[in-house]
């Protein structure tokens, strides 16, 4: 089955995917031609945000400690502040400085070459896993490692283990140590298990994230408790209380930008040879959305907006609303879906998948008729770079030649 | 993250002797100036890394190229480190046959800084069916 068979757009003609394709082109240029001063604004008016609430929050902890009376609150505000700031900072700056979204800018403090963001993760892993794995192979099975984080059985076609039993529990766990889960993302597990991993790659990727995690745990659990004097530990709880909610919130918008009901998968085949209006049309199925307030927006780093986001990651995210106004306008022309609900509903929906998808596919139902387990066994984990390369041979006549 | 470490560490073109960019190479290792993987040139320019020594980019980004893909503001080789970029052209500047995927010898090469950069993927009809990058905030130009 080609990615033109896909039935949801079975009713294109070429010339109107081609059309579609333009149209979105032509959005692209209209955002990338007005991006002024004003979006700079939105970025740096969001990063004295998040800097003032981490200085606001440490502080806070720091001193409130030394009183038995303010104490626990401190502790509380303090640590609700430190989460926002983390949040911030992962979510609406660095995921989308570290996609180039703000390069055009040329500031060389705020760009996709020098930012290093406040999780255990290493951005230099970061910016291979999300904008070249998942972003360039975005819901392809046995190739965008994020279906599941390579924990989770998440799609039908993805072949049952009575491991994956366990399912609702390794979820609870990754939710809670999401930033643990990120930061050994890039090194592939399911690779370094099947023996296929560069040891040479392995022991510099282990040696960085180790470096990194080494940072953030004395950061948080000796460095800032320090100033606490002798109530240290009341300020290491606040800390982990603070990366704990922002391991549980940015766990909860990721699983909804790709697992709600509707959000679709794609086998290898369905990729060879696309075209840049294909690419788009998988990255639209591929994503699902969420509906809420602006703050909301901008507490997920505007992954709401995630079809906008798969279309476009390198556009300023603060423009991705904007941009879904024309984007669902044009699913309506084209009529094609356009998945989104309110953030409770999206989560809902992906939790429920986690846990049917728990059973094998015979005691439960599925959204897809068309899909039965089996009929397309899809190995756990991702491609090794050697089977990337040979399984996209559009290289055209350049890798033809080095061959 | 690549297996090599900086510009030393990569292996060296036997025609031209000079360093063999990261995107000139294919995963079973072999490589030559002479030609560009397309799956290593996205690889590099969404994951952000230099397209010679496979390492962390800085600002501001160097793209290297022809006289004529500046005209057009559309580049083949993604993003590199300035040392890299002026490594690599040292190389193959005057070579007598097409390097770094262009398909004859090149007359003039130009390295352009840029804050940062534009990913094309190709069209349908595309003659050119590689992906291309062009500059969004070019600050300086000049020929090596
Ligand atoms: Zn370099």
């Amino acid at each position: 089955m080609a990615i033109a068979d896909v039935k949801e757009y079975t009713h294109l003609t070429a010339e109107e995917v081609e059309q579609l394709g333009a149209e979105l082109d032509a959005l692209r240029t209209e955002i990338e031609e007005s991006r002024n001063s004003k979006d700079a604004d939105y970025i740096y008016k969001m990063i004295r945000l998040q800097r003032g609430l981490a200085t606001a929050a440490r502080i806070t902890l720091g001193v409130s400690a030394y009183h038995r009376r303010t104490r626990l609150p401190g502790a509380v505000v303090g640590g609700a502040m430190l989460g926002v700031a983390k949040i911030l900072e992962n979510m609406e700056i660095g995921h989308n400085v570290m996609h180039g979204q703000w390069d055009w800018m040329n500031d060389p403090e705020v760009h996709s070459s020098n930012w290093e963001w406040d999780t255990a993760q290493p951005a230099e892993q970061w910016k291979h896993s999300h904008n070249y794995v998942h972003h360039q192979f975005t819901n392809v099975l046995g190739y965008d490692n994020d279906i599941g984080y390579g924990i989770l059985r998440m799609a039908r076609e993805q072949k049952w283990h009575p491991v994956n039993l366990g399912q609702p529990l390794y979820n609870a766990a990754l939710a809670t140590l999401f930033q643990w889960g990120v930061a050994l993302h890039d090194l592939d597990l399911e690779a370094i298990r099947k023996g296929e991993k560069d040891p040479k790659v392995m022991k510099k990727q282990l040696k960085q994230i180790w470096q990194k995690g080494r940072r953030q745990a004395v950061k948080d659990y000796v460095v800032y408790p320090a100033l606490s004097g002798p109530h240290f530990m009341t300020t290491v709880y606040a800390n982990a209380a603070a990366n704990v909610t922002r391991n549980l919130w940015s766990y909860v918008i990721i699983f909804c930008g790709h697992f709600p009901d509707g959000a679709m998968h794609f086998t290898e085949e369905q990729i060879e040879d696309e075209t840049r209006p294909e690419w788009y049309l998988r990255q639209m199925l591929g994503s699902a959305n969420f509906e809420g307030s602006e703050m909301l927006h901008v507490l997920s780093g505007n992954l709401g907006y995630q079809v906008e986001h798969h279309l476009f990651p390198d556009l300023p995210s603060n423009r991705y609303g904007e941009i879904s106004v024309r984007v669902r306008q044009l699913c309506e022309k084209y009529k094609l879906p356009y998945t989104t609900g309110p953030l409770h509903q999206q989560y809902g929906q992906a939790l429920r998948t986690i846990i049917k998808l728990s059973l094998p596919n015979r005691f439960t139902s599925g959204d897809r008729e068309d899909v039965m387990e089996g009929q397309m066994e899809v190995a756990r984990g991702r491609k090794s770079a050697e089977e990337l390369g040979s399984r996209r041979p559009e290289t055209g006549k350049y890798a033809a030649a080095a061959s | 993250m690549i297996g090599t470490t900086g510009l030393d560490e990569r292996p060296r073109d036997p025609e031209l002797g000079g360093p063999v960019p990261y995107v000139c190479e294919d995963d079973d290792g072999r490589g030559s100036l002479r030609v560009l993987s397309k799956k290593r040139v996205i690889q590099c320019a969404l994951s952000r890394i230099c397209a010679v020594c496979g390492e962390t980019l800085d600002h501001p980004l160097v793209l290297l190229g022809t006289r004529e893909e500046l005209d057009r503001m559309e580049f083949h080789v993604p993003p590199v480190h300035e040392a890299c970029g002026e490594a690599v052209s040292a190389a193959v500047v005057g070579a007598p046959f097409g390097v770094l995927g262009q398909d004859g010898p090149v007359e003039r090469w130009v390295l352009v800084s840029t804050g940062g950069f534009e990913h094309e993927r190709p069209q349908r009809f595309d003659p050119d069916r590689r992906p291309r990058f062009r500059p969004n905030k070019l600050l300086s130009t000049r020929e090596v």
